[in-house]
């Protein structure tokens, strides 16, 4: 226990925390600047731009995009990812009784009531 | 019948209608805080008739259990020290509403806190329970920081929050002393109290007791007070409402030389005595220094405000000679000194009424204009200087002669305080009322029926005290004789280690 | 086999969630005019928990495999939040009806942080603990920025986030490594496990402290994480901002509290120090840079963090032989707190109405426009300062007395606390200085009724807990979750 370790690896406890927190920074830092000396800089407008897929970036970097592919693409996501917890459930459901599909029951509802609610919200009209 | 719970909550009674009955008109304000303060008053008479002369322990002791968890007690008690101090509190606060008829801002929000004042210092002077004593002593602050930021003149704001910062910051220091008597009272009894009689026989290593004095002392240093710790008190007097200046000098002032008393002596003997020469000396440059400060104050009231911090001087020296006549001259000096002062602060706020200057080189020759008013001035200043007859008297001359017996320098220097006092006081005197009469304040009125009422009592409990101060010292004696025994007791022991141990 | 569930210990998260859920759907059907409808519902379903979680009182119950425990700690805090739930909702009727904000949307919001506070205390398994920390302060960085209109507002929701993503990062990391060590989630577990022998893993044990406290420290705004907490609370809504000062900062100090005593109660010596670091460090810099404030909120928000200085101030005396005393302490103090901070929101909440900048120097001659909340916001500021006859004083005792009893350093913390509090009266007396002794504009202000409602009854409830301090004082000792 500590209380009856000496004053003096108490303090070496410390000083592994500074080692880790030294090494940490040392390794970041090593690398940066052996990246910097090693790497050889010149410089083209071809390598200067945007990296995006291969393709040649369009427009400026800050460009607006349509919100609603924002929005559909977390409603698929919720429900996508919903059947992930489907899958297993849908297995072993017989083995854990009416508790599990009234459980599975509550947790679909929920996600229901996203739906309802983009709905009301009018998130599920295109135009 | 629980004289002194009655005592101390009777005025509360009064500040439920004061704050809640919105439309409540001034005269019936005024009314309702006169009332409730003088049945303080007349109850307060009564305790003066329970109390048993001849008894020098507390009386009258009320106990009861207030916060179990921590030991806290509603305990109080009263002796011949806070007597007299009780009696003058519930006489000044009357006298201070009575007087105050130029408020017209706020009046019930005025008189509310009035009320809560005076519970609030009854109940530091009658708590016997350390903790209890503290939130009374604490509980003070918040309505003093309104009556002299409310309704006071000038910087007001600013005297406010002066004394508040000063006084917190001494008592916050306390708190911490406190605590640590009642952690030490858990190891040494088996359990926490905040008993001041019990804390008593706390035994502590001479150092500690020495720090804990310390914490005292700054608390109630800040509150006598004792230079260098006198700063925020000419701003809080004269910026202050004339009610505000009296309790100020009457009242807050003397819960600082009660607390000594009270707790730093009894408490801590052995530090009390380290410390004496230290203590006595800072009150010494407090009576020296108070008085020519004040002799060179072209206020008025300011200069009053100076003299109260020579003659809290005295009251300290008074007890720090751990005679028997200088701590009784100390404690009915705190009585004297509550009339007196509050008198000359009374006098000046109806002069300032009238002239609204206070500015002496604009006053002068009101004495044939308003001979009521210059006349009892000239009482209240002379009783102030000490002139035999009137009360000041008895209670500096003890004071000077248990000094005297305890250290000769000591006895000397203040007298020569008493000399300056008569000084700059007769001066302030002719001052503001002789010289060629002024045309400006022709045609002035002079005291009306309420304020000779609000003066008069004054006046008279002045003749009274300094014609037959039996009265008060019959009471005082017993109490102040155990407690200086006390404090002597500790010394012989002392001297014996000494001796043993070298 | 699927673990049986204990539904009555749970049944105050289940109402909330219930509740936050219908308030959801009924939100979406409701007209514009008459969305405020959403407040009562939710009121309505907090009121339920709170009867709920009245019927647990005396309880000692565990469920979900012993990481769900309610017992007189948990119920104490599940009360008091609820409370604090009710008094948000009333604060925020009004603000939310009048500005242009979705109101079904927020009151979802507040209840899902609700929620989360309620989870906290039960919460002695650290996955459930983090849960709990995340759904405190998932919503709230929402609500932080409720204000869409107003770039303070969206900086306020954006530095709230990242700092508290940030935190959770640095506490997960570190909670992970305690799995790691101890080879358990549950507190209890940790806690026999790290007084044992850990052969050869002390240090990393240690790290992985250091990097929960570290995470926590975000949350409750202690030095030098607090930087955050000023601009947040000062672009939120100010109903908002009431609940992240009282209940989200509460629930981060409940979390640290079990963390602290129960698990890692074994470590003492070794985070003690730290702690007494934090503590003055976070008073101190609180105390020092409120002193420069003009802004009312601003201002109370450093107060917060001073405040958090001083509810830091029991941790460090772990260990000293006082443990029960400091925890109760430290319990008694942020209760004590919660009721004093949200009565002066109150009163922030009904001067917001008048001038939205919220300068101290617009409650000038509130004390004439507004006799009440002028009185009640004196109190709350002379119970802040810890003066008596305020509440105040009494959490400012408790946690002087837990470190004069603890001796050493806990004396020192003491004295620190003590110069703390004097300066700190400086700040808190500039307001109570506008309302009283400065002459404002002379127009009569109208304040909606249940936000003077909540001002009077905190003020009440301020002035009550003085007169008989056990009103809060009796139950945090009666806590099991210490020994003595």
């Amino acid at each position: 226990m500590l209380s009856q370790a000496s004053a003096e690896t108490y303090y070496q406890s410390y000083a592994v925390v500074l080692a880790v927190l030294a090494a940490g920074v040392l390794l970041v830092g090593v690398a940066f600047l052996a990246a910097r000396l090693i790497a050889p800089h010149r410089p083209l407008p071809a390598k200067l731009t945007t990296y995006e897929c291969g393709i040649d970036p369009v427009g400026q970097g800050w460009s607006q995009s349509q919100v609603r592919y924002y929005i559909y693409g977390f409603l698929f996501v919720i429900f996508d990812v919903e059947a992930v917890f489907l899958f297993p459930w849908a297995r072993i459901f017989e083995r854990l009784g009416y508790q599990a599909v009234v459980e599975m029951g509550i947790f679909i509802g929920i996600l229901a009531v996203g739906l309802l609610y983009a709905w009301r919200k009018g998130v599920l009209k295109w135009v | 019948m629980p004289w002194l719970s009655v005592t101390i909550f009777l005025p509360l009674i009064g500040v439920p209608i004061l704050l809640f009955w919105r439309g409540i008109p001034d005269p019936v304000a005024r009314g309702v805080a006169l009332l409730a303060s003088t049945t303080t008053f007349v109850v307060s008479l009564g305790l003066l008739g329970a109390f048993d002369a001849s008894t020098p322990g507390y009386q009258l002791v009320e106990r009861a259990t207030w916060v179990r968890s921590i030991g806290l007690q509603y305990l109080v008690g009263v002796d011949g020290v806070s007597l007299f101090l009780v009696m003058l509190t519930t006489l000044i606060i009357p006298i201070g509403i009575l007087a105050s008829g130029s408020v017209t801002r706020n009046v019930r929000l005025f008189m509310a806190c009035s009320l809560l004042l005076e519970t609030a210092v009854l109940g530091a002077f009658l708590s016997l329970d350390l903790l209890l004593f503290f939130v009374f002593f604490e509980a003070l602050l918040f309505p003093m920081y309104l009556l002299i930021g409310m309704w006071g003149s000038g910087r007001r704001v600013y005297a406010a929050v002066k004394f508040f910062l000063f006084t917190m910051f001494g008592s916050a220091f306390l708190l911490v002393a406190i605590l640590f008597l009642f952690s030490r009272a858990s190891g040494q009894f088996g359990r926490g109290t905040f008993e001041l009689t019990k804390l008593q026989h706390l035994s502590l290593p001479p150092a500690t007791e020495r720090w804990l004095f310390l914490a005292f002392f700054i608390a109630f240093a800040v509150k006598v007070p004792l230079v260098p710790l006198h700063t925020w008190l000419p701003d809080a007097h004269t910026e202050a409402p004339t009610k505000g200046s009296i309790i100020l000098a009457a009242l807050l002032l003397k819960t600082g030389t009660y607390g000594l008393i009270r707790f730093n002596l009894v408490l801590f003997p052995e530090a009390s005595h380290y410390f004496a020469n230290a203590v006595s000396i800072l009150a010494l440059v407090g009576i020296i220094y108070g008085a020519i400060v004040a002799m060179m104050q072209s206020d008025l009231k300011r200069l009053i405000a100076y003299s109260s911090v020579s003659h809290l001087g005295f009251v300290v020296l008074g007890i720090f000679a751990f005679t028997q006549q200088g701590m009784s001259g100390g404690v009915l000096q705190m009585v004297n000194h509550g009339i007196s002062t509050g008198a000359l602060f009374l006098l000046v706020g109806l002069l300032y009424d009238r002239t609204h200057t206070r500015q002496l080189d604009e006053l002068g020759g009101l004495a044939d204009i308003t001979p009521l008013l210059a006349g009892s001035f000239m009482v209240a200043a002379l009783s102030s200087i000490g002139l035999p007859g009137l009360n000041n008297f008895v209670g500096e001359f003890l004071v000077i002669l248990g000094t005297f017996t305890a250290n000769r320098a000591f006895g000397v220097l203040a007298a020569t305080g008493v000399v300056l006092g008569a000084i700059y006081l007769l001066w302030a005197y002719q001052r503001t009322w002789h010289g060629p009469p002024n045309e400006r304040y022709r045609g002035l009125a002079d005291l009306s029926r309420v304020e000779i009422t609000a003066v008069a009592p004054l006046l008279v409990v002045m003749l009274v005290l300094g014609v037959y101060p039996k009265l008060l010292l019959d009471r005082i004696n017993p109490t102040t004789n155990k407690i200086v025994q006390q404090v002597q007791v500790v010394r012989h022991d002392q001297r014996l280690l000494a001796r043993g141990g070298g | 086999m699927n673990p049986t569930i204990d539904y009555h210990a749970i049944l105050p998260e289940l109402i909330l969630s219930g509740t936050l859920v219908v308030v959801l759907v009924v939100d979406v059907f409701l007209r514009p005019p008459r969305k405020w409808l959403a407040m009562p519902l939710s009121f309505a379903g907090v009121l339920a928990a709170f009867v709920a979680t009245l019927t647990l009182i005396g309880a000692d119950r565990t469920t979900f495999g012993g990481s769900y425990h309610v017992d007189p700690f948990a119920v104490l805090f599940k009360v008091f939040f609820l409370s604090v739930a009710m008094i948000v909702l009333f604060l925020s009727l009004r603000y939310f009806r009048e500005g242009r904000y979705y109101q079904g949307e927020y009151y979802f919001l507040l209840l899902s942080s609700v929620l989360g506070c309620v989870m906290m205390p039960s919460s002695r398994d650290l996955l459930m603990l983090f849960i709990s920390l995340e759904l405190v302060s998932a919503p709230a960085f929402l609500i932080a920025a409720f204000r869409k209109n107003d770039p303070r507002s969206n900086e306020a929701g954006l530095k709230f986030f990242l700092i508290g993503v940030l935190s959770s990062a640095v506490m997960l990391y570190g909670m992970s490594l305690i799995y790691g060590v101890t080879g358990s989630t549950n507190l209890y577990e940790i806690g026999k496990a790290l007084a044992g022998h850990l052969g050869g893993q002390e240090t990393l044990a240690l790290a992985a402290i250091l990097f929960v406290v570290t995470g926590f420290a975000f949350k409750v705004s202690a030095f030098p994480f607090q930087f955050w907490a000023p601009d947040t609370y000062e672009g939120a809504p100010v109903p908002v901002t009431a609940f992240l000062a009282s209940a989200s900062k509460a629930a981060g100090f409940t979390g640290l509290l079990q963390l602290m005593f129960v698990a890692f109660i074994h470590q003492a010596a070794f985070w003690g120090p730290v702690f007494a670091a934090f503590s003055i460090f976070t008073m101190s810099i609180g105390n020092l840079v409120a002193l420069q404030q003009r802004q009312a909120v601003r201002l109370l928000a450093y107060s917060s963090i001073a405040q958090a200085g001083y509810m830091l101030l029991p941790f460090a005396l772990a260990g000293h032989g006082v443990d029960k005393e400091a925890f109760a302490a430290a319990v008694t103090y942020i209760l004590i707190y919660a009721i004093m901070n949200l009565g002066a929101f109150a009163v922030v909440v009904a001067v917001s109405r008048k001038s939205s900048a919220l300068l101290i120097a617009d409650f000038a001659g509130l004390m004439r426009n507004a006799p009440l909340l002028a009185l009640a916001m004196t109190i709350f500021m002379v119970s802040l300062a810890g003066v008596p006859p305020t509440a105040g004083f009494w959490g400012k005792f408790f946690v002087f007395r837990a470190g004069i009893d603890a001796g050493g350093i806990g004396i020192a913390l003491a004295v620190v606390m003590v110069v703390n509090s004097v300066i700190s009266l400086f700040y808190y007396l500039a307001i109570p200085r506008q309302m009283i002794l400065v002459e404002g504009p002379e127009e009569p202000m109208r304040s909606p009724a249940l936000v003077t409602f909540v001002a009077a009854l905190a003020a009440a409830a301020v002035i009550a807990v003085f007169v008989y301090p056990d009103l809060i004082a009796h139950f945090p000792p009666l806590s099991t979750l210490v020994g003595s």
